[in-house]
């Protein structure tokens, strides 16, 4: 969710509600003989209030589960979560006086800190890194599915590759791949090249002699189909700079019938690439909810905990 | 023909039933989720199954009561039946009491409304001011009496100048002294050398053993015939007590002629004598005096018969001397008289206001010194507590006071310069000086609690 304009609602309130807890907590500190108390009137009020947040940023989480509740449209919601969450740091600090008591409030307070600035962080980051997935990712897929689509595009390279270069003696046939859904590459008919390269022509492919094809399955056995199978930091692939020169180096190497197919490889390899940099950036987008979410539901069990302790003692 | 992304294409890479399927990073907050808030409760449980309920507290014990820290049911007293255990009023006064205010107060406040525990290692002593400015922020609203100030809310504010320092007020004590002279070189007695006096050398505070440098062993051993607490000016019994004795070491005592004065100050009264008259009411002075001539003249009769000076006649020419012989009586009776004539009349009134001839046996009455112990009736000061510093650094008036009316108690702004708010700065409080509790009125609190049995879970 983007903090934009749409947020000034939220924002609004937010800051008005912040201003009038700060002006009664002023007020109360003030003019109460002693430091300000969780217990008196106006700090339990400011403890039920906070608290009355927490639940309402914690019933996000039910409302994405049952995404067919009709109560409030789901934007409304995440906004009601973001603002309202982080009010709630602030009532809680009300609440206490600042200060953050024994050990069960100590762990709640600290607690609830973590939550809310995790919270802020994701916050950021799905404020700015949607922007950057547009720019850096644009042949995004479903991220659930990055694995499979990344075999697919392995099985694709396979093909076009064996097509030209015949069996790489990877256990499936072409043919058989091919049956398979999910190719990108058109079959195509290949001229033969100069220097007297053997060529089977087919009626649609051209198989290059062992020879002509050496580059071409080296690279691609070497370098290539691992970097499919397992995108891995140190590639030279996984840098599209590099990558670019790396098959335009290829690209000198094989005739020039191949070159529509190292232009195939060099696009499934930025799809690839493309892929690793969504799994990075998804784990930046989500990865803060495995801190956010677990902490703040310890947050509302040690809460509802504490206030049946506090007000009984 | 290059590669071609179509929508259908798409589609058909994607598993329909995708989201079906777990996922790690679904997996991890699952577990998570579920897990962390489980831990939490077992770290409660666990607390709870320790029978440690410390983990509920709301805050570390006061220093005082921090033997109680594991012992909550001490103060939260479970009533069958009932779902709050709050710590109540009878809680605190099983242990103490805690004496009213003013007869005069509208209200008595609950313990807590000043003390408040579960704050850390803190003093439950050290109330806030808005304790007390509650009241005394508008003393008239609050039915306060009127002599006081009206609208006090902390030292720097509202707090009205010590009322022995303002203009118009003297010292009412009846000893005159000039602090100016003693505090300059001085000789020490009639033949003395000369000597710098110190503060020190007369007011010690009362527990302190006090300096004789310049007293004399022969007054300090005897017996005086006045109380010395009939010296001291009345103290005012409507103030407030402190709650606990006092140490002793908190108020100068008054300066004894024996301790402090006697080493210069020569009692001396004739020359057939080398010692002083006794420090004492003038009945005992006169009493004292004929005891001596008569012990003298009866070890001395040769001196009954007085040779008196040679006169002139009026020519100029020199007489032969006439000598008279006393009877004892009589001589006894002239050197009385001579010695009280310089007595009363120089020695004594140095220091004292002498009332003459109204006595007994028209002997002079010595004033009552009427000397202030406690300038601050309404409030404690501790002089132990600034032993660090000098003690013209704050009664500074001393210096130049030539006159005994003189107050030379400090202002209430010496001690802003050091007590204000702030880590820089001692103490401000109310607390600090003054007392809530009138604890003239305290009563002896019934003990509720046996030990061991406090300490191991039991009362």
């Amino acid at each position: 969710m983007r903090i934009d304009k749409t947020q000034r609602g939220w924002a609004i309130a937010s800051l008005a509600m912040m201003m009038v807890f700060t002006g009664v907590y002023a007020v109360y500190a003030a003019n109460v003989p002693d430091r300000p108390r969780g217990g008196s009137a106006i700090g339990l009020t400011f403890g039920v209030i906070g608290f009355g947040f927490m639940l309402f940023a914690a019933l996000l989480g039910a409302r994405k589960r049952v995404p067919t509740w009709r109560i409030g449209r789901a934007q409304a919601w995440m906004r009601g979560h973001l603002w309202l969450g982080l009010l709630s740091l602030p009532v809680i600090l009300f609440h206490g006086g600042f200060h953050f008591g024994g050990t069960l409030t100590s762990v709640l307070m600290w607690l609830l800190i973590v939550t809310v600035l995790s919270g802020l962080f994701g916050a950021a980051l799905q404020h700015y890194l949607p922007r950057v997935m547009t720019i850096d990712v644009k042949l995004e897929t479903i991220y659930d599915e990055i694995g499979n689509v990344r075999v697919l595009l392995r099985e694709e390279a396979d093909r076009g590759v064996e097509a030209l270069c015949g069996s790489l003696g990877l256990g499936k046939s072409a043919k058989e791949e091919m049956q398979r859904a999910g190719g990108f590459t058109a079959a195509r008919a290949m001229s033969v090249s100069k220097g007297g390269a053997s060529v089977a022509v087919a009626t649609e492919t051209v198989v290059l002699t062992d020879e002509a094809s050496a580059p071409l399955r080296t690279f691609y056995l070497g370098e290539m189909r691992p970097f499919l199978e397992q995108p891995r930091r140190g590639s030279r692939l996984g840098n599209a700079d590099k990558a670019h020169n790396a098959f335009a180096g290829l690209r000198t190497l094989m005739p020039e019938p191949a070159h529509g197919l190292v232009q195939d490889l060099e696009d499934i390899c930025d799809e690839a690439r493309q892929l690793v940099r969504q799994e990075q950036l998804h784990r930046w987008l989500h990865g803060w909810l495995l801190v956010h979410i677990p902490i703040s539901m310890a947050v509302i069990v040690l809460g509802a905990v504490h206030a049946v302790v506090a007000l009984r003692y | 023909m290059a590669r071609t992304r179509t929508t259908k294409k798409l589609a058909q890479r994607i598993d329909l039933n995708y989201f079906k399927r777990t996922t790690a990073l679904k997996r991890a907050k699952f577990f998570l989720s579920v897990g962390v808030p489980a831990l939490a409760l077992v770290w409660i449980g666990w607390h709870g199954l320790a029978k440690d309920p410390r983990v509920y507290s709301s805050g570390r014990m006061s220093e005082a009561h921090a033997v109680l820290e594991a012992e909550c049911a001490a103060c939260h007293v479970q009533t069958a039946g009932a779902f709050s255990a709050a710590a109540s009023e009878t809680a605190c006064l099983s242990c103490h009491d805690g004496p009213m205010h003013h007869a005069s107060s509208k209200s008595s406040p609950a313990c807590a409304t000043c003390h408040q525990e579960h704050r850390g290692r803190v003093n439950m002593i050290a109330a806030r001011n808005q304790s007390c400015s509650e009241c005394h922020g508008d003393l008239r609203a609050s039915g306060g009496a009127g002599r006081f100030e009206k609208h006090i809310y902390s030292l720097q504010e509202g707090h009205p100048e010590f009322a022995a320092v303002r203009a118009g007020v003297s010292d009412p004590g009846a000893i005159k002294m000039n602090h100016a002279i003693h505090l300059k070189m001085i000789r020490r007695g009639p033949n003395g050398p000369n000597v710098q006096l110190e503060c020190g050398n007369c007011h010690r505070p009362a527990g302190v053993d006090a300096d004789v440098t310049y007293g004399d062993a022969k007054y300090r051993a005897a017996a005086v015939s006045y109380k010395e607490s009939d010296e001291l000016l009345e103290e005012d019994t409507q103030t407030l007590r402190p709650p606990n004795a006092s140490s002793g070491r908190e108020l100068m005592t008054p300066v004894k002629f024996a301790n402090a004065c006697a080493g210069c100050h020569l009692l001396t009264f004739d020359e057939r004598f080398d010692e002083g008259v006794p420090h004492d009411k003038p009945e005992v002075v006169h009493a004292f005096l004929v005891k001596k001539f008569s012990e003298y003249i009866a070890a001395h009769p040769g001196e009954l018969q007085e040779a008196r000076e040679p006169e002139r006649d009026l020519t100029g020419k020199p007489l032969q001397p006439v000598a008279r012989v006393y009877r004892r009586d009589e001589w006894v009776s002239a050197r009385i008289r001579d010695a009280e004539e310089l007595l009363w009349r120089k020695t004594c009134k140095q220091c004292h206001a002498m009332a003459s001839a109204a006595g007994q046996n028209n002997l002079p009455v010595v004033a009552p010194a009427r000397t202030t112990i406690k300038w601050m009736p309404h409030a404690k000061f501790d002089h132990d507590g600034h032993r660090g510093f000098s003690c013209v650094s704050c009664h500074e008036k001393a210096l130049n006071s030539t006159q005994a009316s003189d107050v030379l108690l400090p202002g209430i702004a010496s001690c802003k310069g050091c007590h204000a708010p702030g880590p820089d700065h001692a103490e401000s409080r109310c607390f600090e000086c003054h007392t809530y509790h009138d604890w003239a009125k305290r009563k002896e609190v019934r003990p509720t609690f046996t030990l061991p049995a406090l300490r191991t879970g039991g009362q």
